[in-house]
């Protein structure tokens, strides 16, 4: 990475500090929204960008971070940060338990195998009366939204960084020789296993933080909005829209899908969702490996760019 | 770093976008409604039912604080079925649309999420949709509710069942395992062990699953006298379906909190849908007495004319979240949000729903009205008082002429 664009993200960082005192109520609750999303891309980013091991099931840690929040603060009235140390807890441990099987398994193996997680982990968290069973946790309410916005930027950026160190580091070499020949990595000496296991769990983390501060912001949780299987689906477009295993290619992807997604539901509400899938049928024609492989190939190539996936997707 | 920039321009314009001035001389009402998506279906009755009720207030003169006349105006926002998306639109309600009151989504766990921005901006909201009572323990001010608990739904039926002959001694409860069933289940076996009934199956079914038979044979060896089910239509629709097909006749009764009341229920069992009780918080009687519509059976007439679709105790409840309203700001004598509170608090007062009179919780008490189809019609036979001689008991699938 360039030391220019990483002043100019420096300077927006900076910036967004500052929106809360700007902003409207409106506002605020799509940036928390959109925060939160980008966080959740950001951390797919990290096992499905780099080593190419595409998970459907990413929510599974959301809704523990979620649960970890409003159990701690629900049932046993502790202060928040417990409920993240919690939820973090609860779903590292879910991503050793689930990982060092499944990761063994390829290609759409592995895709499969994540596809049941969030349902299956839903259907355990209803039947135990801790959680509240199916009729969910009411956590305190709280009039703070500055505080919910901080932090998921806050979140967002140390997820950030965290990418970008992979991207450099010895660890995130191993992690894209993985996802280029993994047998061939496993040659060269790299212990695919555990390299793979350390970005599902790092993954994991920001997820389940990300979950914790919704449960704490939103304030009413349950099986169904915890273990949601529509978020599998929108952090994978996102970051695959945005461009899968680069730094920043995740954030822009899910900043700009969420202010279409939003632009769309409030101006022409009936059609939104429609529309919303056209944005994706088109973004996989034109520009199947994200905008930031866009951004470089029309800088070499202009419209010869596009033309050449759409030959490559053989339509 | 052009992306960030572009992102933070994508964010700046959609704060622009918001903008509404207020009149002088309204009241407006705002909802958040699932207007597309998987529940819209529902969501239609609330906004059919406002938009009614709203037009019908304006054309009577509006509503009177002090000696000032309002109009009202209705702002309907779609959350397309996403919960996320409508505690944002009840944000932008409250915050940039500057909408005087709040009314609710449709169901429970929209309603859970909503009302927490009632109470966070201090606004009062009615809602119709959601009956579960996690909405109201949360010791929230602001919040008020028109569908009874429930916990309480099969109270009526208890209570019926106690003074029929012979009362049924034990008891099926079959409860789909989403959270308002759950809730339904947990008040259910409450209000048996007070009523001395013993449960002799106690079975939970997942939500959707259309899949009794292993259930119906538990039934079936144990020999209950009644069934009590709780569930969603299309599974209470296969459950009898597949009663009638492996013969499982309890001795005297079963119920189920939904599907009876409608039409479709109906039409899609033919004969075999005689004799099944139910129960529903409103029924289109003239014995509901009402201001604006003079009683419900003429409500629901005008309804039917208006959308070509009858109205249900969805949208009776989503009228009287409306009438309420008008009921508690001519009361208060103004349009102070927590003047007007107080005097929802204290509503007491005959709508078209039922008579209207909030809980310390804020949430509505309200008994269900027993029903019953007899010979393909909807009968209401019980409240706390017998209505209509019940069909009892129900006689055996290979006994019916």
């Amino acid at each position: 990475m360039r030391p220019l664009p990483l002043a100019i993200a420096a300077v927006v960082v900076v910036l967004l500090v500052f929106v809360p005192w700007l902003a409207s109520d409106v506002m605020m609750q799509f940036a928390i929204d959109a925060l939160l999303l980008a966080v959740l891309a950001q951390a797919w980013n990290i096992l499905g960008g780099f080593t190419g091991y595409v998970s459907f099931g990413n929510s599974v840690f959301y809704g523990l971070g979620t649960y970890g929040a409003a159990i701690a603060m629900a049932q046993f009235h502790l202060p928040f940060w417990v409920g993240i140390l919690l939820g973090i807890v609860l779903a590292v441990l879910c991503a050793l338990l689930i990982g060092i099987p499944i990761l063994r398994l390829r290609g759409p193996y592995f895709a499969i195998a994540t596809l049941g997680l969030a349902a299956a982990m839903g259907a355990i968290v209803s039947n135990l009366p801790i959680a509240g069973s199916n009729i969910g946790l009411v956590l305190p309410l709280i009039r703070a939204d500055t505080m919910f916005y901080e932090l998921s930027l806050g979140l967002l950026v140390l997820c950030t960084l965290t990418v970008l160190w992979v991207s450099k580091s010895r660890f995130g070499m191993g992690l894209v020789a993985i996802r280029e020949d993994e047998d061939a990595a496993g040659t060269m000496g790299i212990n695919t296993t555990v390299f793979k296991i350390v970005a599902l769990v790092l993954s994991a983390l920001f997820t389940a933080v990300a979950g914790s501060i919704h449960a704490y912001w939103i304030s009413f949780i349950d099986p169904a909005s915890a273990f949601d299987p529509t978020l599998n689906v929108r952090m994978v477009i996102m970051a695959v829209f945005g461009g899968p295993g680069t730094v920043f290619g995740p954030l822009v992807g899910s900043f700009i899908l969420s202010a279409i997604y939003e632009y769309l539901a409030s101006s022409i509400s009936t059609a939104a969702a429609l529309l919303f899938g056209i944005v994706i049928v088109l973004a996989v024609i034109f520009m199947p490996r994200g905008l930031a492989n866009m951004i470089g190939g029309v800088r070499a190539r202009g419209p010869r760019y596009f033309l050449q996936n759409i030959r490559e997707n053989r339509l | 770093m052009r992306h960030s920039m572009t992102a933070l321009g994508a964010l700046a314009l959609l704060a622009a976008s918001t903008s509404l001035a207020s009149a002088e001389d309204t009241i407006k009402l705002g909802a958040s409604v699932q207007l597309t998506g998987p529940s819209a279906n529902t969501g239609r009755y609330y906004r059919d039912a406002y938009q009614m009720m709203v037009d019908k207030i304006n054309a009577a003169g509006g509503v009177k604080v002090g000696d000032k006349s309002y109009k009202l105006q209705l702002d309907i926002l779609d959350n397309q079925s996403d919960v996320n998306l409508s505690v944002r639109q009840y944000v932008q309600l409250v915050s940039s649309d500057k909408v005087n009151f709040l009314l609710g989504p449709f169901a429970s766990n929209f309603a859970l999420n909503d009302s927490s921005v009632a109470e966070k901006y201090q606004v009062p909201m009615v809602q119709g949709g959601g009956a579960s009572t996690e909405i109201y323990t949360r010791g929230y001010k602001y919040i008020f509710g028109t569908l009874p608990p429930a916990d309480d739904y099969y109270a009526s039926t208890i209570d019926m069942l106690q003074k029929l002959d012979p009362a049924p001694k034990t008891v099926a409860l079959v409860a789909a395992d989403d959270s308002f069933d759950v809730s339904v289940a947990k008040g259910t076996r409450k209000l048996l062990k007070e009523a001395g009934m013993t449960v002799a199956i106690d079975q939970a079914f997942r939500d959707g699953a259309g899949e009794f038979a292993s259930i119906l044979s538990q039934i079936k060896s144990a020999g209950v006298d009644a069934i009590l089910w709780s569930g969603h239509e299309t599974d209470a629709l296969n459950f009898i379906r597949q009663m009638k097909s492996l013969n499982v006749d309890p001795k005297t009764f079963y119920s189920f909190t939904v599907g009876v009341p409608t039409a479709d229920f109906r039409s899609a069992l033919g004969g075999d849908a005689n004799y099944a009780f139910g129960m529903t918080s409103w029924l289109p009687d003239e014995s509901l007495k009402d201001k604006w519509y003079g009683d419900a059976s003429q409500f629901a007439k005008a309804y039917s004319d208006k959308y070509g679709y009858q109205p249900d105790y969805h949208a009776a409840s989503g009228a009287a979240d409306l009438e309420t309203f008008v009921y508690a700001i001519e009361k208060a004598g103004s349009l102070d949000p927590k003047a007007v509170r107080d005097a929802i608090a204290k509503s007491d007062f005959d709508s078209l729903y039922a008579h209207i009179k909030y809980g310390e919780n804020g949430q509505i008490v309200l008994p269900q009205i027993v029903v019953q189809i007899q010979d393909g019609k909807l009968v209401p036979v019980y409240t706390d008082k017998i209505l209509n001689k019940p069909q009892y008991p129900i006689p055996a699938w290979g006994k019916r002429g």
